[in-house]
């Protein structure tokens, strides 16, 4: 073999160089990473009190709490999850089972990728201009028709992937009992996808927990207590955007303090989605 | 075979004939629902992409095309010119890619080739889980933590470093505020830095461990294998992972309205405040009385989408020809 | 009765005057804690083809890939004794492992042609250790197609993609792309298993070929290439050598019950 040991001292220096940069790399990301959770939870966790579920978000320069915002998230969010999700299940299932291989599909599929990664703020405008212009008014409902949209198309996705996943096998053993198709989705296909869309909605539910832009001008935010769907709700998103950018200290930490809660609402509706889908695997 | 068993076979035989009609009108009406389902899905974006056009007209017909090219965003006088938006959504998404793709190939290249094992798994699902994290964290942290420093250590040594430079001083033009187009840019690269690492990392691990042998095998480094095996390997994936995280900051809404400073003019220098079509829409629509105010606002959403549609079909094109490629 | 004394007893029908190339001595391999080789004594010898064979799990594609120290890639196996290349250990752990790998080549089960054109899967592995001219480089790269019998199927599309070929012109591509870093050994890692009929044929003829400059070792599942390719032939059963001796010899009067069973198809 002829060997040229110039070169090869050579391609060992560009490796040992870019093993460096890629350690480097890994580093300092995972170290921006940590900081921000870091400082998330120094500041968070220093507003962090009682006062913060029980009291309404209070009025600049006084003491108070997230209650109102936190009601509203939970509502707007059970809302928009439960409108979604029907709908993207089904879906999802017409993609997956009756129109598997149909041109509708291959449309659907792409259109709903590109939904899926929209800005969320467009949705907001969508929403505005059929819900809120028509009718009026900035209302709850017309902020969780915007997380709904947001939803359909995370829930489509995974209801799609996972019954794509059932083995046709399974199905067709079920169709030779003289099984109908809608008997078949129902009692083997959807058992047998059931946790891996569990997962699909708890990532939704995660992913428009923080949702702020489309709730900006749908929901709009309240200073105080509301039930009332056609009225104008608070969000934690909203609030946090609001009293964050205020000059006010006791906004600002009220602010943190919220941006922490979600992190912990969003890490652990992640985390459980992660176990349960894990749990389909083994 | 006597009287009352025939009957009573014919009798079954009805009742199965029955439940059977019944199930299959219960199938139909199913596939119906879950095609109507399907279709409706479809219409949400006809409907979003009709809702826009429809509000953006008004202003659309005023301006003409005037309104995506001249820099004049002014409420009262009602006249709407919006590159000052359009150059900072690219420019912010630019810079955030430029910073952001090398490093996350790096941790991605690091998961998948240098990690030890042990580290490989508590790594890879952190980083996902950052993916997760709402924007609206990584705004408030850009805001009170990132920008003050930035305007305090790497701003002015920016501003100082380049001063004698042409281009690059006014490119990197003082004073320092902390917020501004590069502190946007910042924040951006760090919320698709999880994005980018998690799909290469995906993308990655497609390579068939053989392949990766062969080279090794032929006295490959490293680098070398990663190089000329891996990336080649992947490319159309790397590319529409990229793609992804692009159409994802153009679209960012939350974590640059934090910081990005929110000045609706044009300039040169990208540590000064700017804005972005986003940050426009955010902070200005639910105070936007005027009709042709509020029509320009939804104009700018309307090229957001169709700016971000444009980037997300590409990917998703590219990344589905992997598919058709790794014969799925 | 020790280990060196088993091996002694398995191959008391080789000529001890070739020059051994690879001498492989007591080698024990571990994935994690379970132990896959349990000691293994073996000889490659200087321009003969080596064949292992034994039934799956036995531990022969293990030990392929402790001669180039393909486990390395993989953290948690390691390997214990001696594999001595022209004398010097190789599992030496201050080893240059691209070195090692430049001098023993493999070819794997499945054709792996490198997501690059035909003359490029050639050239780069060159380029790694030589700078050669552009006409040197060509000339090296049309030698090793010749050798590996692949020049006149693609001397005309030397810049279409290597995935463009055949299985069967893949796997040639990858014997040619060995063959040009002109290695003194080469791994045959069930190199036909993917491969048809014919395609096989002519690897084989390849092999016979290239034992006049290489010393070879080939893993293979089937007992008639065996016979074919191979001047000596190790039997090896869950981690341990049972018989090693030359081919003709192991095939028409194996010593050893369990390699009569297994060559004659009765277990394996």
């Amino acid at each position: 073999m002829a060997f040229d040991s110039k070169r090869y001292a050579r391609r060992h220096r560009v490796d040992g160089v870019v093993t460096g940069l890629c350690l480097f790399s890994a580093l300092s990301g995972l170290f921006v990473l940590g900081l921000i959770l870091g400082t998330l939870l120094w500041n968070g966790l220093a507003g962090l009190g009682l006062a913060v579920f029980t009291e309404m978000t209070p009025p600049p320069g006084s003491k108070g709490g997230l209650l109102n915002a936190i009601a509203g998230s939970l509502i707007m969010t059970i809302l928009g999850v439960a409108v979604g999700t029907p709908i993207g299940i089904l879906a999802g299932t017409y993609m997956a089972e009756y129109g598997r291989h149909s041109k509708l599909t291959s449309v659907v599929r792409f259109i709903n990728d590109i939904l899926l990664s929209a800005p969320s703020i467009v949705i907001g405008l969508f929403v505005y201009t059929i819900m809120v212009a028509p009718f009026g008014g900035y209302s709850a409902l017309a902020g969780a028709f915007s997380l709904a949209v947001i939803v359909i198309p995370i829930v489509v996705r995974t209801t799609e992937d996972m019954l794509l996943l059932v083995p046709n096998t399974l199905r067709e053993a079920a169709s030779a009992l003289g099984m109908p198709r809608v008997k078949v989705i129902s009692s083997i296909s959807y058992r047998a996808a059931r946790s891996g869309m569990i997962t699909g909605v708890l990532l939704a539910i995660a992913r428009v927990s923080g949702e702020t832009a489309p709730l900006l001008f749908t929901a709009l935010g309240n200073q105080f207590w509301s039930t009332d769907l056609t009225a104008p709700m608070a969000s934690l998103p909203v609030v946090i955007f609001k009293f964050a950018l205020s000059p006010y200290a006791d906004w600002r930490q009220l602010a943190w303090t919220g941006a922490l809660l979600i992190t912990f609402a969003v890490l652990a509706l992640s985390i459980s989605a992660r176990v349960i889908g894990q749990k389909r695997q083994s | 075979m006597d009287s009352t068993a025939a009957q009573s076979t014919v009798a079954s035989r009805d009742a199965r004939a029955q439940a059977l009609s019944w199930l299959r009108r219960s199938d139909t009406i199913f596939r119906l629902v879950t095609h109507g389902a399907a279709l409706l899905v479809l219409g949400l974006l006809g409907a979003v992409v009709l809702s826009l056009i429809g509000g953006a007209m008004p202003a659309l017909r005023t301006f003409g095309l005037a309104f995506f090219t001249v820099d004049d965003w002014n409420p009262v006088a009602d006249t709407f010119g919006s590159i000052a938006p359009i150059y900072g959504t690219l420019v912010t998404s630019i810079i955030a890619m430029l910073i952001a793709v090398p490093i996350g190939f790096g941790i991605a290249i690091f998961l998948t080739e240098l990690c030890p094992p042990v580290l490989r798994r508590p790594v890879g699902i952190a980083v996902e889980l950052l993916a997760g994290i709402p924007s609206i964290i990584y705004g408030i942290w850009g805001l009170f933590v990132l920008a003050p420093w930035l305007q305090t250590t790497v701003q002015p040594a920016l501003i100082y470093v380049f001063s004698g430079v042409p281009i690059l001083s006014s490119l990197f033009a003082g004073p320092p505020f902390g917020i501004g187009v590069l502190t946007a840019a910042i924040i951006l690269s760090i919320m698709v830095l999880p994005f980018i690492t998690a799909v290469s990392r995906d993308v990655f691990e497609t390579v068939p461990p053989m392949l990766k042998e062969s080279a090794y095998g032929l006295g490959c480094t490293r680098w070398e294998v990663v190089w000329n095996i891996v990336i080649p390997f992947t490319r159309v994936g790397v590319i529409g992972g990229v793609m992804l995280a692009l159409g994802r900051a153009l679209g960012e809404t939350m974590a640059v309205t934090f910081v990005v400073g929110n000045a609706q003019r044009l300039s040169v220098s990208i540590l000064q405040p700017g804005t972005t079509i986003s940050a426009t829409i955010a902070n200005e629509f639910a105070e936007a009385t005027g009709g042709l105010y509020q029509s320009a606002l939804i104009a700018l959403g309307l090229l957001l989408f169709v700016l971000t549609f444009v980037v997300l079909a590409l990917a998703r094109l590219l990344l589905a020809r992997l598919d058709v490629k790794a014969g799925k | 009765m020790n280990d060196l004394s088993v091996a002694k007893s398995v191959m008391n029908a080789v000529p001890v005057s070739l020059p051994e190339k690879i001498s492989i001595r007591d080698l024990k391999f571990y994935y994690g804690s379970n132990l896959a080789l349990k000691g293994i004594t073996l000889p490659l010898y200087a321009n003969h083809v080596t064949a292992f064979i034994g039934p799956s799990g036995c531990g022969k594609s293990t030990l392929l890939r402790v001669l180039n120290r393909m486990y390395d890639l993989y953290p948690g196996q390691r390997a214990e004794g001696q594999v001595l290349l022209d004398g010097a250990n190789v599992l030496d752990p201050g080893l240059d492992l691209n070195l090692l790998r430049a001098r023993v080549g493999m070819v794997f089960q499945k054709p792996t042609p490198f997501p690059m054109t035909i003359y490029e899967n050639i050239a780069f592995g060159v380029r790694l250790y030589e700078s050669l001219s552009k006409s040197d480089m060509d000339q090296r790269v049309q030698s090793s197609l010749e050798r590996a019998a692949l020049w006149p199927e693609v001397k005309d599309k030397l810049q279409a993609n290597g995935l463009s070929l055949s299985g069967g012109q893949q796997q040639r591509l990858c014997i040619a792309r060995t063959v040009a870093i002109k290695p003194e050994v080469i791994l045959f890692d069930e190199p036909c298993s993917a491969l048809d009929p014919i395609s096989t044929a002519k690897i084989e003829e390849l092999i016979e070929e290239l034992k006049t400059d290489y010393t070879i070792a080939i893993v293979t599942h089937n007992m008639q290439q065996a016979s074919r390719v191979s001047d000596y032939t190790a039997f090896m059963y869950l981690g341990e050598l049972v018989e090693f001796g030359e081919t003709t010899a192991t095939f028409t009067a194996p010593r050893q019950s369990r390699t009569q069973d297994y060559i004659t198809g009765r277990f394996g």
